[in-house]
This record gives structure tokens, C-alpha cells and sequence, in this order.
């Protein structure tokens, strides 16, 4: 616009900087919120097992069952228990006391000895806990491979080995995968909701038709909406960077500069969402409904932060290509972990900036046809 | 420049087929108290707002301070000041954070600010604290904040929209003494109110009904003209008064009688005035008063109706 007053916008956004400081709502949310997220994905919900409690019900009472246990327990992975009666094993199961039932039958020791034969031991598992016990599985075979080694004394020749090397995250890490993922649930999060709240409450509370009866136009009413929230959700991201990088020590092998640019087109997104809500809404009750469901959701759970989008139907395939947090999910996890440049990243940032332009283009153009009678 | 401050021929603001504002054509002098009185959804709100340049006439024509909407109303929206009746100003702002913000809209200096508050709220005779949040005022202080907010920037004209709807009756007439100090100084108010007392305090009143103008004089006239023949109102003083209300209403000299609260209200030729006056029951006083702007209100709007 060619007579663009930015005094104009300047007073809008100072205007609302005073209403963010005064709401104790939304600074708890924009404050509270990356806090809360940090502690409860980057502490509490830990997608490794560690220390996974297996009962053991040694039948053998060897010295080998007993070297077998402490394999076990030395992985990391397993805290071994022994049950006060061995008869009522089972029952542990069913109190989900224990996540496995390890049984070693009496002639282990000896079988093991015997040259020529396997000495079996049974694991019984919570089939009912999908996760875990798919986790536990994964750990299976390298305490095999440690308990055939140690207990026979000599390494078994295998005709093909099969060497996995995990690239970028060698341990495998989920907190490296899923804090710089929090960028975008929160990014998602405080650009969508925040702004779809102010513009309502104009709306609201009749205040948009005084900004109206002043020569303001509505591309400064905009600009002067948004920014403070753009400043918010930068606020966010550097908040998530440092507890990655300083809390959870998440290496950052990409360009800084890309990162920024990326997350500021992400807002953009979000900003221009949650002005459309509001534009259409125009109801603040409404307005925090449309957008959790629009922006909390998919950034939790159609964005791959915590389900990978490969193992969803093939409708999701397409559906999530539609939408903003997958693709700057790609792009945090990529430049976070994997040092990825503009050449890797070209399609999802393409993505991105078409999502921009027609969200950018659709919200600008209902909010001036309302605006301008 | 244009003589009038306000002009306004056959304007017409539809929303979808609904009418809201149909034909109105008049016109306001600089330095009047000019008032739009009607019932809900009569038009008043649609046409001030149009005049503020928030709504484009769909068809006619407006010129507010000798401007129009060509440049998207943008120039004439900065020689007006606009009062709406639902939102006065920021309840989470204080009152110096409000005036800066209105000034910061219309882009006014702090120079001009800090001139311009300490004028007005002399003017407002503001005694509260300038960091007070909004929210802790009372109402009719709240009222006379946003009047001083709307005329920061000095406008010729101020649109008023029901500004005293909520507020106590003192509250009522001290804004209103505000308004006439404002005309004094040349300003021109345009208004939109319900209450009668307050209609009463503009030069001229354009009285609207489904978003026509239904009339359009001076309180004073239009009583005058409503009402040629004498009226009279009627106190039965605690007695029935029923048997000699069917006495009048057969009485050819008698035009009307309209219920007023307890009393009633009798409209009669001049010529049977003396025959009525006398012939009232004893224990009843039956006497001629003036009309009041809500006899005029009655007959011309919600008289048509029936």
C-alpha cells in the first residue's frame, strides 16, 4: 500500500503490547505454556525405556542364570526383580508390576555347558502395552548376542552381520527428535490462538469500528496486531532453542539464519490463520475453539512430532500436505539434527511459502472486504 | 467550502433487501445540536454511521465538511470525531494510554497530545488520576473520557451515537452541557438519543421511522405542528374516569384521547376547548398543557403503526 503509516501501526501494536501485559491469560500462555511443554515432552514422556522392570523367576539358581540377570540389568535397558513367590509370578503380570516375566528353566546351567545344544529361557510379556513391548523387542537381540558371548565364552560366527549406524542422532536420542519439534507445536500454538483472540475481542467488544472512524487502514491495523505476536513467537522458539541446546543438549548442525527465516515464515502462517479465524468468527469463544482445533491439533498430531506420518493411512499423506506444521517439522528437525541447508529443505520451505502466500492472501482480502464497506 | 456541514440527499444504505436508511436528504448548519430520535432499528445508528464514513451510501449521496467517500473516506473520517454506543475506550488501559493511543491513530504529535489533554480534560473537569485503568471509572466519567478521546484530534464535527445510554441522569446533564459548550465554540454535533428530555436540548430533530425521515423541525415547531389543535391532559385523581372518557369520545369536538401513564391525554378542536375544559366531572382536573416532545414522538411514529 502506498500511503502506509507506520506511526499508525506503531500505536496499535504499542496499544497491544499493553493489552498482552495486563491479561494475565495470555501471559501465562505465552510465558507459562513453552515452559510447561518443555518440561512435559523434554522430561516426563520419554519415548526411550530405560530401566524396564522384569521379573525373574530363576528355576536354575546356576551361576549361569545368575551372570544371565546381571546381562540383563548391566544393558541399561532392564531392572531385573525377583518375586516373593515364585508360584504367583503371573500374578505381577497382571498387577502390571512388571513388563516381562524372564523364566529360566532349571537345567540351563547345565544345557548351556553341553556342547551342541541351546539353552532356551522364556520371556513372557504385557502384550497389552504395544509400545513397550515393541521397545523391549528392539533390545532383545543385542542381550542375546552379549549373553551368548559371555556365558559360552566364544563368539558365534554369523554368515551375515547386518551393522545399523544411526546418522544424526547415533543414540538414538527421542529427546533430540522431539524437543526441537516443540518449536513448531508452540510456534503453531501462540501465533494461531493469540492472534485469532485479539482480533476478536475488537470485533467483540465494538472497539474495531472506533479504530475504523480514524483514518487507519486496515493493512496498519494488521501489522500493528501482529507484530507484538510475531515478537511472541520468537520469544517461544528462542526459548525452546536454549532448553534444547543448554537443557537437553540437542546439537544444532544447521544455519541459524535459515532457522529464523523459517520459523518467521511458519508465523507468518499461523498469523495469517488466526486472523482468518477471527475475521470469520469474530467471537473470541469461537475464535479459541476454531483455533485449537485448526492449530493445536494438527501441529501435535499431524505434523509427525510424535506419529510418523509414513505409518499414517495414505489419506493423511495428502491431507497433512496441506498443512503448515509438517512441513515446518521436516525443516526444525532437519536443521536441528542434520545440518540441513536451503538445497535439502527447498520443498518443504516451498511449502511453506506457498502456504504463506494463499493463507496471507485469503486473510488480508476477508479482513479488508469487512473492514472497507 | 460548503456552507453546511453536513449534507445529505436521497441517501439510501441497503445491507442484502433490507432498507436501512431510504432517501434521507437534509441538512446540517455548522455550530448545531442536530438530533436523529426513532425507535430501534429505525436507521439512526446506519445513517450516523454512514456520515462517519464507516458505511458507503448504496445509493444518493453525502458531504461531510464539503468531503465525500472518493478517497475510501479516508480525509473526511479525519475531519470527524465518532462516539459509538457500544465501545468507549479501553477498560485495561489507563486514561493517559487511551488518549495516546486515539492520538496515535490520527498521528497528532506529542506535542499536540499533551496541548490537547490538558485542554480537555480541564474542559471534561477530569479530577482521577491520569494513570487510573479505565475500568475503575464510573460510567458518566467513562462517557465524558471517550468525548474528549473523540475531539482529540479537534474535529468540526462529532458524531455522537446514543453517548449517554447506561449513564445516571446527572451524569446525562452534565455531558450535555459539555455538548452545547462544544457547538458554542462553533462545533457541530449530530445525535443519535431515545431519551426525550435530551432530544429536547437539539436545535433541530429529524425524527426516523423504518429508515425514513418522518419529520425534521426545531422541538418547538414540531410540537407546534403536530399538535395545532389544544391538548389536554386529564387526572382522574384516584377516581374511574371511564364513564367520562366515553363522554368525550363521542363529543365530535374532541379528536383523540390517548393514554398517559395514569392519565390520559385529549386532543380537541380549538373551537369545543371551552365546552370540554367545563365539563369535567368534579374531584377530576382536566387542564391544557403544552406537548411534549414524547406526545409529538407518539403521534408521528408510533401513531403511523396503527
Amino acid at each position: 500500500m502506498i500511503s502506509f503509516k507506520f506511526s499508525r501501526a506503531r500505536s496499535i501494536a504499542l496499544k497491544e503490547i499493553r493489552h498482552i501485559l495486563r491479561d494475565p491469560f495470555t501471559v501465562a500462555l505465552a510465558l507459562g505454556l513453552p515452559f510447561i511443554l518443555v518440561i512435559f515432552f523434554g522430561y516426563a514422556i520419554d519415548f526411550d525405556m530405560k530401566d524396564i522392570r522384569l521379573t525373574c523367576v530363576d528355576f536354575d539358581q546356576s551361576r549361569a542364570s545368575r551372570q544371565l540377570t546381571e546381562i540383563f540389568s548391566e544393558s541399561g535397558y532392564f531392572k531385573i526383580g525377583f518375586p516373593e513367590r515364585p508360584d504367583l509370578f503371573l500374578q505381577e503380570l497382571d498387577q502390571e508390576k512388571t513388563a516381562g516375566v524372564l523364566i529360566v528353566k532349571p537345567d540351563f546351567g547345565k544345557t548351556l555347558s553341553s556342547p551342541g545344544q541351546t539353552a532356551k529361557v522364556q520371556l513372557l510379556l504385557d502384550g497389552a502395552d504395544n509400545s513397550k513391548t515393541s521397545a523391549i523387542l528392539s533390545y532383545l537381540p543385542g542381550i542375546q548376542r552379549a549373553a551368548a558371548a559371555r556365558l559360552t565364552g566364544l563368539k558365534r560366527q554369523e554368515p551375515v552381520k547386518l551393522r545399523t549406524r544411526f546418522l544424526f542422532n547415533p543414540e538414538l536420542n527421542s529427546r533430540w527428535f522431539v524437543v526441537p519439534g516443540l518449536a513448531t507445536v508452540l510456534i503453531g500454538l501462540i501465533s494461531i490462538l493469540l492472534t485469532a483472540l485479539t482480533v476478536a475481542r475488537e470485533w467483540e467488544n465494538g472497539s474495531m469500528e472506533l479504530l475504523l472512524s480514524t483514518p487507519v487502514r486496515p493493512l496498519e491495523i494488521i501489522v500493528g496486531k501482529i507484530l507484538p505476536y510475531v515478537a511472541l513467537g520468537l520469544g517461544g522458539v528462542l526459548f525452546v532453542y536454549l532448553a534444547a541446546r543448554i537443557g537437553f543438549r540437542v546439537p544444532f548442525h544447521g544455519s541459524h539464519a535459515l532457522f529464523i527465516a523459517a520459523c518467521l515464515m511458519f508465523i507468518m502462517a499461523g498469523l495469517s490463520q488466526g486472523l482468518l479465524i477471527s475475521v470469520v468468527t469474530r467471537q473470541q469463544q469461537l475464535a479459541m475453539q476454531l483455533s485449537m482445533i485448526s492449530g493445536l491439533l494438527p501441529s501435535l498430531l499431524l505434523s509427525g512430532f510424535i506419529f510418523p506420518i509414513e505409518s499414517m493411512p495414505v489419506f493423511f499423506h495428502y491431507f497433512t500436505a496441506i498443512l503448515p506444521p509438517r512441513w515446518f517439522m521436516v525443516i526444525a528437525r532437519g536443521i536441528f539434527l542434520k545440518g540441513a541447508g536451503i538445497g535439502e529443505l527447498i520443498g518443504p520451505l516451498a511449502a511453506l511459502l506457498v502456504m504463506d502466500i494463499v493463507l496471507m492472501t485469503a486473510a488480508t482480502k476477508r479482513f479488508k472486504k469487512d473492514l472497507e464497506p | 467550502m460548503s456552507p453546511a456541514a453536513v449534507e445529505v440527499m436521497e441517501l439510501t444504505v441497503r445491507f442484502g433487501d433490507f432498507t436501512a436508511v431510504d432517501r434521507l436528504s437534509f441538512a446540517v448548519e455548522r455550530g448545531e445540536i442536530f438530533g436523529f430520535l426513532g425507535a430501534n432499528g429505525a436507521g439512526k445508528t446506519t445513517a450516523i454511521r454512514t456520515l462517519c464514513g464507516l458505511l458507503r451510501p448504496t445509493h444518493g449521496s453525502a458531504r461531510v465538511a464539503g468531503l465525500g467517500y472518493e478517497d475510501g473516506g479516508r480525509a473526511l473520517k479525519g475531519r470527524v470525531g465518532y462516539m459509538s454506543q457500544r465501545f468507549t475506550l479501553y477498560d485495561d488501559l489507563t486514561v493517559d494510554e487511551n488518549m495516546s493511543f486515539a492520538a496515535g491513530l490520527r498521528k497528532l504529535s506529542p506535542e499536540v497530545l499533551a496541548r490537547r489533554t490538558e485542554e480537555l480534560f480541564e474542559f471534561i473537569g477530569l479530577t482521577a488520576p491520569r494513570n487510573t485503568l479505565v475500568r475503575h471509572l464510573a460510567g458518566g466519567i467513562k462517557q465524558e473520557l471517550a468525548l474528549a478521546a473523540a475531539i482529540l484530534h479537534d474535529p468540526e464535527i462529532l458524531f455522537l451515537d446514543e453517548p449517554t445510554s447506561g449513564v445516571s441522569p446527572v451524569a446525562r446533564i452534565r455531558f450535555w452541557k459539555l455538548i452545547r459548550n462544544l457547538t458554542e465554540k462553533g462545533k457541530t454535533v449530530i445525535v443519535t438519543t431515545h431519551y426525550m428530555d435530551e432530544a429536547e436540548q437539539c436545535g433541530r430533530i429529524a425524527l426516523m421511522r423504518s429508515g425514513r425521515l418522518i419529520a425534521l423541525d426545531s422541538p418547538a415547531e414540531l410540537k407546534e405542528r403536530t399538535f395545532p389543535e389544544p391538548l389536554l391532559e386529564l387526572d382522574a385523581q384516584g377516581r374511574d374516569p371511564d364513564d367520562f372518557l366515553n363522554t368525550l369520545r363521542r363529543n365530535p369536538g374532541v379528536i383523540d384521547v390517548q393514554p398517559y401513564g395514569s392519565r390520559h391525554h385529549v386532543t380537541v378542536r380549538s373551537s369545543s376547548e371551552e365546552a370540554v375544559l367545563s365539563s369535567v366531572p368534579a374531584g377530576m382536573s382536566l387542564r391544557r398543557i403544552p406537548p411534549s416532545l414524547e406526545d409529538v414522538f407518539l403521534r408521528l411514529v408510533e401513531g403511523k403503526d396503527r
